[in-house]
Parts: C-alpha cells; sequence; structure tokens
C-alpha cells in the first residue's frame, strides 16, 4: 500500500453522512494547518484520526465541529453545502466534539451543565425532567456518573463522561473525541471503548482523535492519517498492519535524496557527521525509579530510569502528552516527584528549587519561552540575570543590583548570540522569537552548565534561527557538556542526539542510537507498538 | 508547523505596561487628565458657571505663586505615599486597598509618640518610624490571610480598614484624647513637629519625609534584587518561579513595604499639620488619604516619579480648588468630579486605542475627501 | 425588662438593614455572572440624590424610579467599560466614587443649601404603622426581594447561565452563551437594586440628602456579599446584622454610662465578616472568575 491512497474525491459512494472535501486551513501567520483534507463519514462507523502533534487532526476536528472557519474548501451533507459558525450550530446539526480540556462548568453537578447548553434562556429549568432524561441516557449507553455532584469534585474520568453525556443528550450524529484516553485509566479506556460500540451500533458514527496505534487497532473500523495537514493514508483497520500505520504517521525514508532535501530545508545537518566521542566517563545526570504525577492527577512520568553523560545529546522524542513535560519540570524543580532519585554530579535535585538546582550547574530552556522563559514587559537586561539574578557577580552590597555588569553581560551576549535589538534596555516583547529564543539559550549558557536541559528549543522559529540553536547544542556538546534535549520534533531529535529515547505513556520504549532505529519502528514505538524481534 | 503558543499577560499587567498603545506613559495621562478637565467644563457649562474663570482661577490657586505652590506640595505630600503604597502591590500582582485603614495607625502611632519626651528631632524619627511601623503591622493582617488562607486581599483590606476607622475612633475619643479639649487628640508637641518649610504656608519638612521615601522605594523597586523579584513575580509568576523566586516572600515584601509608606503618610498628616498637630475626632483630615492615593498611582503610573508629578497635579487641584470656589464661585467639589473622570478615563486601555482609531479614520476620511475635491 | 427598647432597636435596624441589603443582593447577581463593582458607594450616593429630586419632581414613585435608573445607568456604564472594554474594574468602581462624591456635594450646593437638603414631606414615603413602631413599606420589599433573587438564581436557566459565566466563560462560550453580554445584563440589574437603596435612603428613610449620606454603606454592602457567599438570602440576614450592630453602637453612644464602647461594637461585623472569609466560619466559594475579564481565544 502506498501513501497515496486517498478517498476518490469525485465519486460519494451511496450513502454517506458528511463530507469534507478540499479542507484548507492557513493561519493569519502564515502556518499552513491543513492542505487539501478529505474525509468521508458514514453512519454507524468509528474512525481513527491519527497523526503527530501538528499534523492538523485538532484543527481539522474543530473545522467540522464548527469552532473555526476553513480557509478552503466545503463540508457537505446528502442534503447539500453546511456550514456552521458557531458550534452551537454544529451541534444543532448534529455533530459535538469532547474536547482534550472539558467545558464545564466546575461548581454545576451534571444535570446543570447539560442543562446549561440547551434552548431557551428563561424557561425555568425543570431540573428534575432533565435529570430524568439524563437517567434515561445513562441506561441507554451505560454511562454512570452521579448526578448531584459538582463536577469538579468528579475523577478525570467521570467528567470526560459528563461531557459526553452532555453531548450525547443533543442527539448527535458525529461525535468527534479528541485524545480522550490521555487521562483515563485502562479499565475506563475499556469502558469507553464498549461505550463506543454500543453507539456506533445504534447508528451514529464516531471519529477518535489518538496518536496511540493499540487504540486505533482495538475499535476502529476505518484509520485515517493526517501528516504535516494532509491526508495520507485512508484504510480499513482490519488490511492496515501497525508498521505500515506508523511509517503513514512519521513519513518513510524511502527516498534518500527526498529526504535529504527535506532536512536541508529545515536547516538540519544532512550527512552522518563526524562526530568525536568525547563521551565522559560519569553520568552527569542520573535518574532511577522516577515517577510523576501529572496536574490531573495521573501518573505522568512512570518509574523512569536513565543517565546522560557528559559530550553527549541526549534525545527524548515522542508525541507531546506523553509525560515529557513533566519529566523536564521535575528536574528543573517546577514540579515535585512522586518517587525516586535524581541527581546532578552525585547531588539531589528533587525537591530543590529552580535557582538551588541552577547553581549544581543546570540550565533549563524551557519549552514556553513567553509563559516561562521570558518576562516579556522587562528589559533585556532583565531578563538575562532570570534565574541568576542572585549571584555574586551581579549582586552588589546590600542586595543591590550591579547593573554595570549586567548590561556590560548582556552586550556580551548580544554579540556572540548575535541577538539583534536595540540595546540592553528594549523590552524583551520587541524582539522576534527567533532573537528572544538566542537570548534565552545565551543566559542558560552562559552559566557554564555541567547539563543544559533544552525542552523544544527550535519550536516557533524560522530556519536560520532554529540552525543557529542547534548548532550551539551541538558545540556545547562538543565541549563536553550533557544535554537532554526533548522535542516533539522528530528529525530535530534524530539529527542531533546522540542516544535516543522515545516517550510513551511515563516510560522509555527505548533507549538507543538512532543510527540503530528505522523510521517504521520509531514510529511504532511513538504510537506504543510494541517492537518486532530484532529490530533494535 | 508551530505550535501555536498563548501569549499569558496577566490582568494586572495593563496598569503597569510601560507603553499600553505605544503612546508614552505621561502622554496618556496628560489625555485622561484633559479629558477629566474638559468634562468638567462641560459640567460647569451645564450649571451656569464660566469654565475659563474656574480654570483660570483653579491654576491661579494651584500654581500662581509661591504660596500656590506650597499649598499644592503640601496637599500632595500624603498622597505621594499612599500612591506608592498601592502602585507598589500593584507591581507585585496584587490590589491593596487597605492603605486608608494603615493611614490611620500611622497617624495614631504618631500621637502616641507625642507622650514621649525626647529631644527635638529624635522626637520627630521615632514617631515617623512608630507610625510606619505601625503601618506595616496593618498591612500584614491581609497579608498574611491571603498567603496562609487565600483571602483575596482586595475583601480583606476594605475590613481593616473599617476596624482601623473604629479602632481610631476609639483611640481618639479615650486614650489619645486631649484632656482640655475632648474633640481632638493631644497635639504633638513641638519636638516632634515638622518644621514649616515656608513660612505663612503649611509647607513643612514632611514634604522631604514623602520624596526621600519615594526615592528610596525607587531604589529598592529597580536597583534591588528583592524589588527586582518583586516586579517579576508580578509581571508573569510562572517565569518567576522559573528564575527560583518564591512569590510568597516577595507578596509580604510588597505588602510591607506599602504599610510603611502609608504610615508614614499618617505620620506626615499629623506631624506637619498646622496649626492643631493632633487628630480631630472624625478625622476629616486623615479621611480619603487612601482611596486618593490610589488616584494619583493610576495617573502616575505606578511609578516614583509619575506619581510625585501627580500628587503635585491632584495636590493643585485640590489648593486651586480652594481658589477657584472664591474666586470664580465655582464649588470646589467640582475638583472631586473632574478626578474622577480622570481615574474613570484610565480605567479604558482601550479608550486611547479608540482615540488613535478614531483619528486614523478621521485621517483616511480627510484624505479621502481631500482627493475627490481635487 | 424595657421592651419599648427592644422594639427600638428592632425598628432602627430594620430600617437600616434596606440599603444595604438591596445593594448587596444586586451584587450578588452582578459578581456571580463575575464582575466585582467597588463603585457601589457612588451609586448610592448619587441615587440618594436622584431619588429626592425625582420625588419632588413627582411623588415618591418617581423618586425611586429615577434613583433606579441612574443607578442602572451607572452601572452599564461601569460594566461596558469592564467588558466590551476590557477595562480595569478596580479602577472603574474607584473612579465612579470619586466622581459620585464631587458630583453630590456639587449638587446639594446647586440646590441651595451646601451639604444638606430635606426632602418634602409630600415627598417621602408614608410609614406604615406596625405594632413595633412605624415601619416604611420599602422594608418588606426589602425583605422580599432576597427570597425572588434566590429562587432566580437558584431555579431559572437564567440563573445557571450568570453562573457560568462567571465560574467558566469558556464553557458558557462553548454552549453559546454571549458572556459578556451577559455580565453587562447583571451588573446592571444590581445597579438597579442599589439605586433603589439609594433612593430609599433619602425619600424613605431619613427624608433628606447629605453628601456623605452613603457613609460608607456600599462597602458594608460588598462586606455583606462576602459574608454571604453569594446566598441572597444570607445577605438578608447580613444586611440585618450590620443594621443591628449600627443602631446597637447608635443607642449606646446615648446611654450616660457606657459598658462597652461603641466602636468596637461597630467594628464587630467588618472582625465577623474576615472570619467567614479566612474559613474559620464556613467556606465562601466564589466564581473562579470573577473579576477578570473574558476574552475570547
Amino acid at each position: 500500500m502506498t501513501d497515496k491512497d486517498r478517498i476518490n474525491r469525485n465519486e460519494p459512494s451511496r450513502d454517506y453522512y458528511l463530507r469534507a472535501e478540499g479542507i484548507t486551513k492557513v493561519y493569519s501567520n502564515g502556518t499552513v494547518a491543513l492542505k487539501e483534507a478529505d474525509l468521508e463519514i458514514h453512519r454507524g462507523e468509528i474512525i481513527g484520526l491519527l497523526g503527530e502533534n501538528g499534523a492538523g487532526k485538532t484543527t481539522f476536528t474543530k473545522i467540522l465541529s464548527g469552532l473555526l472557519p476553513p480557509t478552503k474548501g466545503r463540508v457537505i451533507s446528502p442534503r447539500g453545502s453546511v456550514r456552521f459558525k458557531s458550534p452551537r450550530e454544529a451541534l444543532s446539526f448534529g455533530i459535538g466534539m469532547v474536547y482534550q480540556h472539558f467545558a464545564l462548568v466546575g461548581t454545576f453537578n451534571a444535570a446543570e451543565n447539560v442543562a446549561l447548553s440547551h434552548d431557551h434562556p428563561f424557561s425555568p429549568i425543570q431540573l428534575t425532567a432533565t435529570k430524568k432524561k439524563l437517567e434515561q441516557l445513562m441506561e441507554e449507553s451505560g454511562l454512570r456518573v452521579p448526578l448531584d455532584v459538582p463536577v469538579e469534585k468528579l475523577a478525570v474520568g467521570e467528567q470526560q463522561r459528563v461531557e459526553i453525556l452532555k453531548v450525547l443528550s443533543r442527539d448527535v450524529d458525529l461525535l468527534i473525541l479528541d485524545e480522550p484516553t490521555s487521562v483515563l485509566t485502562p479499565l475506563e479506556v475499556d469502558e469507553l471503548f464498549a461505550l463506543l460500540r454500543r453507539l456506533k451500533d445504534a447508528g451514529k458514527s464516531i471519529i477518535l482523535i489518538t496518536h496511540k496505534l493499540k487504540e486505533v487497532g482495538s475499535v476502529t473500523d476505518r484509520v485515517v492519517v493526517l501528516r504535516h495537514g494532509e491526508m495520507v493514508g485512508d484504510v480499513p483497520t482490519a488490511q492496515a498492519s501497525t508498521e505500515q500505520l506508523a511509517q503513514l504517521m512519521v513519513g518513510k525514508a524511502l527516498d534518500e535524496e527526498a529526504n535529504a532535501v527535506e532536512l536541508q530545508d529545515k536547516g538540519l545537518p544532512t550527512a552522518e557527521r563526524e562526530r568525536a566521542n568525547v563521551r565522559t566517563e560519569q553520568p552527569v545526570l542520573e535518574v532511577s525509579g522516577l515517577t510523576v504525577k501529572g496536574n490531573t492527577g495521573e501518573v505522568a512520568v512512570d518509574n523512569l530510569s536513565f543517565e546522560v553523560y557528559g559530550g553527549e545529546i541526549f534525545g527524548v522524542a515522542g508525541v507531546e502528552g506523553n509525560g515529557q513535560s513533566e519529566l523536564v519540570e521535575a528536574l528543573t524543580g517546577l514540579r515535585s516527584a512522586e518517587k525516586g532519585k535524581a541527581s546532578i554530579n552525585g547531588k539531589n535535585i528533587l525537591g530543590l528549587d529552580p535557582r538551588e538546582i541552577y547553581m549544581l550547574g543546570v540550565a533549563h530552556i524551557p519549552e514556553d519561552r513567553w509563559r516561562l522563559g521570558l518576562v516579556l514587559p522587562f528589559t533585556l537586561a532583565e531578563n538575562a540575570i532570570l534565574g541568576v539574578q542572585r549571584w555574586d557577580e551581579f549582586r552588589g552590597p546590600m542586595s543591590f543590583l550591579r547593573w554595570g555588569k549586567v548590561n556590560q553581560h548582556v552586550r556580551e551576549l548580544m554579540k556572540r548570540f548575535e541577538i539583534r535589538a536595540t540595546g540592553p534596555s528594549a523590552p524583551a516583547k520587541s524582539l522576534s522569537g527567533g532573537n528572544q529564543q538566542k537570548l534565552i539559550v545565551g543566559r542558560e549558557l552562559a552559566k557554564d552548565p555541567h547539563i543544559v536541559v533544552a525542552s523544544q528549543p527550535t519550536r516557533g522559529l524560522d530556519i536560520g534561527a532554529a540552525k543557529y540553536i542547534r548548532d550551539l547544542l551541538v558545540e556545547m556538546r562538543n565541549k563536553g557538556r550533557a544535554i537532554l534535549l526533548v522535542s516533539a520534533d522528530l528529525d530535530e531529535v534524530l539529527a542531533l542526539s546522540d542516544r535516543i529515547a522515545i516517550m510513551y505513556e511515563g516510560k522509555f520504549m527505548t533507549i538507543a542510537s538512532p543510527k540503530d532505529l528505522d523510521r517504521e519502528t520509531i514510529g511504532m514505538l511513538m504510537g506504543g507498538a510494541a517492537v518486532k524481534e530484532g529490530a533494535v | 508547523m508551530s505550535q501555536g503558543l498563548t501569549e499569558t499577560v496577566p490582568q494586572k499587567e495593563k496598569l503597569v505596561r510601560r507603553t499600553l498603545t505605544g503612546f508614552n506613559p505621561a502622554i496618556e495621562s496628560l489625555l485622561a487628565a484633559a479629558v477629566g478637565l474638559i468634562i468638567g467644563a462641560i459640567l460647569m457649562l451645564v450649571w451656569g458657571y464660566n469654565p475659563w474663570k474656574a480654570y483660570a482661577a483653579l491654576l491661579q490657586g494651584a500654581y500662581g505663586d509661591a504660596y500656590g505652590w506650597a499649598s499644592s506640595a503640601a496637599r500632595g505630600v500624603p498622597l505621594i505615599l499612599t500612591a506608592l503604597t498601592f502602585s507598589i502591590c500593584v507591581r507585585a500582582g496584587m490590589f491593596n486597598i487597605g492603605a486608608e485603614g494603615q493611614v490611620y495607625m500611622g497617624a495614631v502611632a504618631a500621637v502616641a509618640v507625642g507622650y514621649f519626651v525626647l529631644p527635638a528631632g529624635l522626637h520627630l524619627i521615632v514617631g515617623l518610624i512608630f507610625a510606619m511601623i505601625a503601618g506595616a503591622i496593618w498591612s500584614l493582617g491581609p497579608a498574611i490571610l491571603r498567603l496562609t488562607r487565600g483571602v483575596n486581599e482586595v475583601i480583606s483590606t476594605i475590613m481593616f480598614n473599617w476596624i482601623a476607622r473604629f479602632l481610631t475612633f476609639y483611640m481618639v475619643a479615650f486614650v489619645l484624647v486631649d484632656p482640655l479639649r475632648g474633640e481632638k487628640t493631644i497635639s504633638i508637641p513641638v519636638s516632634a513637629r515638622f518644621p514649616v518649610l515656608i513660612r505663612g504656608t503649611d509647607l513643612s519638612w514632611s514634604i522631604f519625609a514623602a520624596v526621600a521615601f519615594a526615592i528610596v522605594i525607587y531604589f529598592v523597586l529597580w536597583h534591588t534584587v528583592t524589588g527586582y523579584e518583586v516586579r517579576a513575580a508580578g509581571l508573569n509568576p510562572s517565569a518567576a518561579r522559573y528564575g527560583g523566586i518564591k512569590s510568597k516572600r516577595t507578596m509580604l515584601m510588597a505588602f510591607v513595604l506599602g504599610g510603611l509608606g502609608a504610615g508614614l503618610a499618617g505620620a506626615t498628616i499629623v506631624m506637619g499639620n498646622p496649626p492643631t498637630y493632633a487628630i480631630i475626632s472624625g478625622m476629616p483630615q486623615l479621611m480619603n488619604a487612601g482611596f486618593d492615593g490610589m488616584a494619583v498611582a493610576m495617573v502616575g503610573r505606578n511609578h516614583p516619579i509619575g506619581i510625585i508629578f501627580a500628587s503635585l497635579f491632584f495636590g493643585g487641584l485640590t489648593a486651586g480648588g480652594r481658589t477657584m470656589q472664591f474666586t470664580a464661585g465655582v464649588p470646589l467639589e467640582m475638583v472631586r468630579v473632574v478626578e474622577g473622570v480622570i481615574v474613570l478615563t484610565m480605567a479604558i486601555p482601550e479608550l486611547i486605542r479608540v482615540f488613535r482609531v478614531m483619528r486614523s479614520s478621521w485621517d483616511r476620511l480627510m484624505s479621502v475627501l481631500r482627493r475627490r475635491s481635487a | 425588662m424595657n421592651w419599648g427598647f427592644l422594639t427600638d432597636l428592632l425598628r432602627i435596624s430594620l430600617h437600616a438593614m434596606v440599603p444595604i441589603t438591596l445593594t448587596a443582593v444586586g451584587e450578588i447577581v452582578g459578581e456571580t455572572a463575575g464582575l466585582f463593582n467597588i463603585g457601589l458607594e457612588g451609586i448610592i450616593l448619587i441615587s440618594a440624590l436622584a431619588g429626592a429630586l425625582g420625588a419632588e419632581a413627582g411623588g415618591p414613585m418617581v423618586g425611586l424610579l429615577a434613583g433606579m435608573l441612574v443607578g442602572a445607568l451607572i452601572s452599564l456604564i461601569f460594566s461596558i467599560i469592564n467588558t466590551y472594554w476590557k477595562g480595569d474594574q478596580m479602577i472603574t468602581g474607584i473612579g465612579i466614587n470619586l466622581f459620585a462624591a464631587g458630583f453630590v456635594a456639587f449638587g446639594l450646593i446647586r440646590l441651595g443649601s451646601p451639604g444638606f437638603h430635606s426632602v418634602t414631606r409630600t415627598a417621602q414615603i408614608a410609614k406604615i404603622q406596625t405594632p413595633i413602631g412605624s415601619l416604611s413599606p420599602m422594608i418588606f420589599v426589602a425583605l422580599v426581594v432576597p427570597f425572588i433573587i434566590h429562587w432566580f438564581l437558584k431555579r431559572t436557566r437564567a440563573g445557571l447561565i450568570l453562573k457560568a459565566a462567571g465560574e467558566n466563560p469558556e464553557a458558557a462560550d462553548v454552549a453559546g452563551i454571549n458572556v459578556n453580554l451577559v455580565r453587562l445584563l447583571a451588573t446592571t440589574f444590581g445597579g438597579i437594586l442599589a439605586g433603589l437603596g439609594g433612593a430609599y435612603m433619602s425619600i424613605a428613610w431619613f427624608g433628606s440628602v447629605t453628601k456623605d449620606i452613603s457613609a460608607g454603606r456600599g462597602f458594608i454592602a460588598l462586606a455583606t456579599v462576602v459574608f454571604s457567599g453569594l446566598n441572597p438570602l444570607l445577605a438578608l440576614l447580613g444586611g440585618f446584622i450590620f443594621g443591628f450592630f449600627q443602631s446597637l453602637a447608635t443607642w449606646i453612644k446615648t446611654l450616660p454610662s457606657k459598658p462597652i464602647p461603641w466602636q468596637f461594637v461597630e467594628m464587630l461585623p467588618y472582625i465577623v465578616t474576615l472570619l467567614v472569609v479566612a474559613g474559620a466560619i464556613g467556606r465562601v466559594r466564589f466564581p473562579k472568575e470573577l473579576g477578570k475579564p473574558y476574552k475570547r481565544e
């Protein structure tokens, strides 16, 4: 099967529920989120929508459910073209979406939340009537939730059930779920899938967004794969193997040349770089048995153990949301760990606050430069000392700040890292994204750290800036520093890392050299599939 | 493909942004002041007064001669301090509207020090210190409630204001009362008073205390590590945490500093206020020092330098208002009206943008018309 | 035991309760939807004046209406600034208070006697004779309104919508609710009640307007809202408690020998409110998004 399998655009099948034709979405900043995506949805089927981060899955479904308008393309039903101007209109038509972040009012109980989405504003709500209807619905669907408890007190799985009930109570024909299992226990996942099958038997259509290959296999009838905004595959589940799906998801390195061109476009090194082996004897970062909980109480990092040596780039790849952020946060003092040990050069770092961790020789390039890395209204100078404001070189007697020294430091950073700005007193928000990131990277590297923890370091940057930062990381590696690189950009991780770990549901599926992994295997591991014998 | 980064700009950052819409912040304040004065003029016209005469008299009274300047400055002194109370906390990301109560407590402490017998000069300093500490203690209450029980500081400071008010009434009527004249407290002895700066006016050396405090705050906020951490935590709590800044500490610091300022304000009112140098029952001189300070803080863009200028402006409005009433017959309450409108205008960050939009569409319309007629 | 003293106390407390309860209940509606109006003080002040003028022009009913109208107008401005124009609620409220203080004082001067203006007899609302003395009919209004609003918030879909707008505006938006409009309507309604309370003070209680007639009642109402935990029935109780302590303090002031200084009596409601908010007495929970403007992503 080639990845040119597409729906024949000119011939809708005899009875379909909805067709999306040529959906294109270009954001105002030029990002192309979707390119001519097609999809035909039938009644009584469960479609798995597969793809990496940024593939366009959420954008596509947001367009279907009325939250976003498409730039080009149309959606048609057997009765004609449909256009939704709001989620409410889509809901009236029969399309309901269960979002990843629930749209529930915490202080309301389930019945009140459901009543909220129903019609006329001034009808005295017959809460008892709503409750009855809900109870009937719960019977039919097999979903049980306590109806009188404020929703915020319910477990996450129960909250999700309320969301689903809310959508079901509107008698939808198409139900879209966005990564629903990321917050569920395995038992709850089974219950959810049983529900989906029941709904399908009742004639409803379901789109399940996921990146987990196992789920696709267990509950869907059809799999649709998106990559870089394009539909690259649409096959019945029974006919698709996990290897094929993985290939579609991450792209095949079939054509060496084409791949090299693609890499070059992204500013990545093409040939196998001759790298000196500068790995140190002792590891800089040692992690053992690390378990970290996420925001909703679920386990995000699951009993992880690994080491990072000086003189190497250790890359963590994987679809976002599998614990990478929590791992980084636990290692940099922004989140507490449940269990386990982590140390830098033998000194423990768990439970310390960020400043203490920096003093132990850790630099942190955060994944969200606006929220964590910079105080945007501050000047360059003020941002350059964020995290190191108490270091002796910047702090004078009586806690006075030595702005003279700071400004000098900033000017050096500006020169060394080619940061374009009007001067140390320029506000950080006046810089371009690339220069902002260079400021952060420069600040962190100037600490002369033992290890650099870089989380999505080139996200949102143009090619030139991204290349620059990648080169910097390699330079640090060559100087004998340890680099922990976490990135959702697979190409980047593969090109830069000496060793790579693929993270899935809080665990490392494997730790290996990039040379030893083919893309198909990587795709499978990212999707949680077990690896064939001998593949690694 | 970029993952959309969400820019989270804390709500209170609006108060503190250096350039809201690209205009110089000073210009924005001036615009707001202009709007206030214009609307005041409109109201005056509606009621049959002559705005030109009124504003002329206002200007004359406020800045026309040395006496005017002195009066304006004298009125502005406590405002500098209470404005700083509000502004420091705003920069730390909080709303401390407890200056009112902290001022009362500072004044009470200052009067209490009047009972001591100390040499001149030293007596004054001791009084100031006690007053500042009283103010700081009073502001610690809401701070601790916020830190330990998450109590919204707007609510708690309002409560503390009222408790302070009645506590002060009690102190004035029973504890610090002047045995000879029951409607006021004892007068602060000469050894503890601020010497008058310009003879014949009520401007005393308290102005130096106020300006000195403002300068100290400037240095603390912009030139010390602690101040840096306070500002960072106020602008972006997440990044501050990333930078190893402990927000509990910065919060406490801000409240304490603010309380010191308000306490000092209470002291300056009592110790720099001829001829009584006491708290009169009903505390007319102390009332609203806190709330007016907030208006000054906003117009002064929450920066010590801006606040000094703004307090001179507001002080001028009050001082000039008397002249306006005397000469042009416009009641000085009109001044409050103008102040209110100015503050309302400052509440709308969009308004300046609206001006710009209006201006640019006006320009466009004009150019279209010109082209048509050419 | 002098029963007369007790009935006096009760009567004065009931009268004092009215403006506080009405304003507090109105603010409950507004805060449930997410806006925090610190300018209530100014609204009460201006409506007192407006009510008096209206009553003298066209009778007590016109006076009450004038007060409600003025309250609605000011709240409308407040809510537009803080919803559609993304303004700052604190600053707007403070501006309103400043403006009102000047405006009313100014207006009184224009009316002839600075600082004071007595409303003519015919313009006042006649009191009803009851066993405990003459009570204003507005007291009964103040007793009934909290129940109506309580029912409204709990049992109508509109009440749910208000709560959603204040608690989770994104969810409300997704459900098709126009969050800004809801907040606007809720706060304007709050202004109507506050205006009613203000007008009551001048034409049904004091019979006069002074330049500081509100005497902090706007802030007391805010405290009552906190005390009530956004429950109108508790606001009724809170209003009564505040009124009771105020009348108690006034009575103590008249005693020749003073057992407790009246100042401490007056302090009591504020201390109690602090304890309530600090969680010492029951946990009150405010809408999560109270005080923050809503921006759709």
